[in-house]
């Protein structure tokens, strides 16, 4: 940090102080979880290819989401990766279904983290309206308790079970 | 007014004998028989193991109604009736009847556009399928 302030501060060093406040920006967005630093990979080496570094940022995500590798095998491939990317199919959209029922709370767990998370459509491929829909349902089922709001995990519950029945 | 159709879902303590289920379910049949609304759809789930503690239970007896009325108060009714037992945990109505109207309106459209299809597009009927995805 103290190496970034000196720059600015230095009058012959202004063209390159935008360059270095914007390189650390990144790492704090990507440091905000695991995913995102693993996602800051690719993304660099998209840009010093030049043209594809959009395609870089999406086709990183796309990965973690499906059964593909990680970022080792993704940077092999860099001309190529367009083939590799497996296109997303809505669910919903695929069965034909024009209503998300929000007492089947069997399909809703499938877009639902453990923890109860909505799953962002990026990782599910579900379409804009079915995820609006989808969100819906999920919150109905979440207040009658069907679905678990964030935060009461399945893990979290499990042993708090043996002691309920001494009350 | 127009008729409107609610679900209706509430949890009873796991502990609660038949017996008394049966006359909640019935003072809710004398409440809608006084507004004349219909009780469509009338369902027992069994137990259920809830997501999170509900009044210190792990789990419930779920039961389920849909009522078709064309008064609103009557949601009023039926949820202080189930707020005054003691054995009901939970509840939640959820108006459907819009839902539905959508979901009908979709699936009018989409036979629309599947009956038409097939005479249009004999030539190349791959096409319009990718388009649709896209559209979707």
């Amino acid at each position: 940090m103290s190496e970034e302030q000196k720059q600015p501060q230095a009058p012959a060093a202004a063209p390159a102080a935008p360059q270095g406040e914007g390189a650390p920006r990144r790492e704090g967005e990507s440091g905000g979880g695991g995913q995102g630093q693993s996602q800051s990979g690719p993304r660099r080496e998209g840009g010093h290819s030049g043209g594809p570094r959009r395609e870089g940022g999406p086709g990183g995500g796309r990965r973690e989401g499906g059964p593909g590798g990680p970022g080792g095998p993704g940077g092999r491939p860099r001309g190529k990766r367009q083939y590799f990317r497996k296109k997303k199919v809505c669910k919903f959209c695929v069965e034909k279904m024009d209503f998300i029922d929000y007492k089947r709370a069997d399909i809703l767990a499938q877009f639902v983290q453990e923890r109860g998370k909505i799953l962002p459509r990026r990782m599910t491929g579900v379409c804009s309206r079915h995820q609006r829909w989808l969100g819906v349902a999920i919150k109905r089922a979440r207040n009658i308790a069907l679905l678990p709001f964030a935060g009461s995990a399945a893990g979290v519950q499990a042993p708090r079970a043996i002691e309920a029945p001494k009350q | 007014m127009e008729e409107r159709l609610y679900d209706l879902i509430f949890i009873v303590r796991p502990a609660t004998p038949e017996e008394e289920i049966k006359k909640v379910l019935t003072s809710l049949e004398h409440a809608c028989a006084e507004k004349g609304a219909k009780i469509e759809k009338s369902e027992h789930w069994g137990t259920r193991k809830l997501a999170y503690k509900v009044m210190k239970h792990r789990e419930g007896i779920y039961l389920y109604q849909q009522v078709r009325t064309t008064h609103g108060e009557l949601v009023h009714e039926l949820e202080r009736r189930l707020g005054v037992q003691d054995s009901v945990i939970k509840y939640q109505t959820v108006r459907l009847d819009e839902d539905l109207k959508r979901q009908k309106k979709l699936s009018q459209k989409r036979e629309q556009r599947a009956a038409r299809r097939p005479r249009r597009t004999a030539p190349a009927p791959q096409q319009p399928a990718v388009a649709e995805q896209a559209a979707e």
